[in-house]
């Protein structure tokens, strides 16, 4: 009988990820026996802070929960006041919304498809070193990042950390004349990211696939990004003020993010390749045709596969944004009426990364007495261990190295925001 | 034909010592020839990558993590290799005025000459005022500034004249 061998593969710090974790790696006896992202950012508080503060404050403070993804928490966040208020939002104030999303999806989408998560697949460390060779897909995404920061500028009042989003609607709601030139870069934009998919389509990709129970917002009408129903692929369909009674989060000794489940069943999955499983019906028929050319099913369950639904999204959030802004006639007001009450609000928004969940309990005066907040990052953190799990298994017998790349590979499939979720990587491989 | 320059003044004003590009580009209004542009930018960074394409040099002016001693004011030659050479793109969160440049410099659109004025600062704090060293640099930065500026128009004003 051969000797038991242990072996321990450890990425300490995992690049192009937004934050700080690592993964540790068990395998025993030629067998994965465990696989785990250790999240160590240090916890940032922030439903704690806001304890105490006015209503009119959430949309700011929350903002700076990430960088990236701003619009999702401030969307979030001021669904949530409207819902305790009973306040509706709806119009041109609500296309806005719906417009100034598009402009963070465009951002993101952007960045991660071409600077973060390309390099693996091309066999380059980074995003500067892919640009030498590949230097037009690098600058078609400079281009498509500015027509994003245009977007955000424009209607958010800036590109980083927006300042113009409030309870009931926005400070100041932009002219047609100030659109008509972001327009025109989306036009463009649209065409660079066209190409994009049809380039990212064509990387070698891995011949794995999962069983993911899939969770995202529903519509009637539309792709989603602020409002639907919470439904999985399998038998979820809830209004999203009842996500506490199918999902939980819980601690892990290993992570400073908790980590969230389905309360029946374990590990679910958000983001790009959820929101297009359940709605790929809800995206424009130019959008479904392009899938269809580039090989793409309705459903895909090849997560290194997100990188083309990530940029077909990209295709969608500029189509969308196009259409918005043909549409779009300047409101009356700027900002719907909001009269606090005691109550408790739900918001639930699709970020980049996947839903992100909000509860707040306020007081008469509108001050927040208690917080929720459920990050995508968080609730895709089992689903990324099994991953883990099981692509590691496909590739025991590489050396460590390949391992390790593979693995960092497996977790930038879900363009992970660790600064969110606890508000990235350090591989350990241990074999025994 | 005189060069073209691009002075860029990089930070967040509203961050303490941060804000020392934006406070020597104040220094510097209406001390540059007309022709001469000068922008200050807090915003998304990679953009700058686009802006700077059409220009023959360009002129950063930026903060830097303390060394131990605010203010100090580094002139790093960019174009000659001077910026960290294992500069990679790890985060969106983390890109900075090195990752640009790096950056540009792959796509073989950086200008030929890249001068950064990185000044030494103490504090980056939310809402702090400046440290009085790094105040004080500001001024002095923006006088270099004029000065690096003649001295590339004459230089380079030159060799386009010969060439």
């Amino acid at each position: 009988m051969a000797d038991k061998t242990t072996k321990t593969i450890r990425v300490d710090y995992l690049a192009r990820v937004e934050g700080e974790g690592a993964l540790d790696l068990e395998i025993s006896d030629g067998r994965v026996v465990s696989a785990e992202l250790r999240i160590f950012e240090p916890p940032r508080f922030f439903e704690a802070f806001l304890r105490g503060r006015g209503y009119a404050e959430l949309p700011d403070i929350v903002a700076r929960i990430c960088g990236i993804c701003p619009i999702a928490y401030q969307m979030s966040a001021v669904h949530a006041i409207e819902n305790a208020f009973g306040v509706k939002v709806d119009g041109q104030l609500r296309a806005l919304r719906r417009l100034i999303y598009c402009g963070e999806w465009i951002e993101s989408h952007a960045l991660h498809v071409v600077m973060l998560h390309a390099p693996d697949f091309l066999g380059f460390p980074d995003g500067i070193r892919m640009a030498r060779d590949h230097g037009e897909a690098v600058r078609n995404t400079l281009t498509l990042k500015k027509a994003g920061n245009e977007l955000m500028r424009v209607v958010g009042g800036r590109e980083i950390h927006p300042v113009n989003v409030k309870a009931g609607g926005f400070h100041r709601v932009p002219t047609r004349s100030e659109l008509a030139p972001v327009a025109e870069s989306l036009a463009r934009a649209r065409d660079l990211a066209i190409g994009m998919v049809r380039w990212v389509a064509t990387f070698p990709f891995p011949d794995f696939e999962q069983d993911y129970e899939f969770v995202a917002l529903r519509h009637p009408d539309e792709y989603p990004l602020n409002e639907g129903r919470l439904v999985s692929s399998r038998d979820i369909d809830i209004d999203i003020a009842d996500f506490e009674t199918e999902f939980e989060e819980r601690h892990v000794a290993h992570s400073t993010a908790l980590h969230s489940l389905v309360k029946r069943r374990g590990a679910y999955l958000v983001g790009p390749l959820a929101r297009y499983a359940l709605n790929f019906d809800r995206l424009p028929a130019s959008v479904r045709e392009l899938a269809r050319e580039v090989g793409l099913d309705s459903v895909c369950r090849n997560p290194f596969k997100s990188i083309i639904v990530r940029g077909l999204e990209l295709v969608f959030a500029c189509d969308e944004a196009l259409r918005l802004i043909a549409a779009y006639e300047p409101p009356d007001l700027a900002a719907v009426p909001i009269e606090p009450r005691a109550g408790t609000g739900f918001g639930c928004t699709e970020a980049p990364r996947g839903i992100c969940w909000h509860r707040y309990d306020f007081q008469a005066d509108g001050s927040i007495e208690r917080a929720r907040i459920v990050p995508p990052t968080s609730q895709n953190q089992p689903t990324i261990e099994a991953d883990l799990a099981a692509v590691a298994t496909t590739v025991l017998d590489q050396p460590d190295d390949v391992i390790r790349h593979r693995c960092e590979q497996t977790i930038r499939n879900y363009d992970p925001c660790i600064s969110c979720a606890t508000h990235f990587l350090k591989l350990t491989v241990r074999r025994t | 034909m005189l060069p073209k320059v691009l002075v860029v003044a990089v930070g967040n004003p509203d961050r303490a010592d941060d804000g020392v590009g934006a406070l020597a580009a104040t220094g510097l209004a209406g001390r540059l020839p007309p022709d001469v542009s000068l922008v200050a930018r807090r915003g998304d960074i990679l953009s700058l990558i686009e802006e700077w394409a059409g220009f023959d040099a360009v002129i950063f002016i930026d903060a830097a993590a303390s060394m131990g001693m605010p203010g100090r004011i580094h002139r790093i030659d960019a174009g000659a290799g001077e910026l960290p050479n294992e500069v990679s793109f790890a985060s969106s969160h983390a890109f900075g005025l090195a990752e640009a440049i790096a950056l540009a410099a792959a796509l073989r659109s950086l200008p030929d000459t890249v001068i950064v004025y990185a000044i030494e600062g103490a504090s980056f704090d939310g809402g702090a005022a400046m440290t009085p060293e790094v105040t004080a640099a500001a001024a002095e930065v923006a006088d270099r500034v004029v000065a690096e500026v003649g001295r590339l128009r004459c230089r380079e004003g030159k060799v386009m004249s010969d060439a």
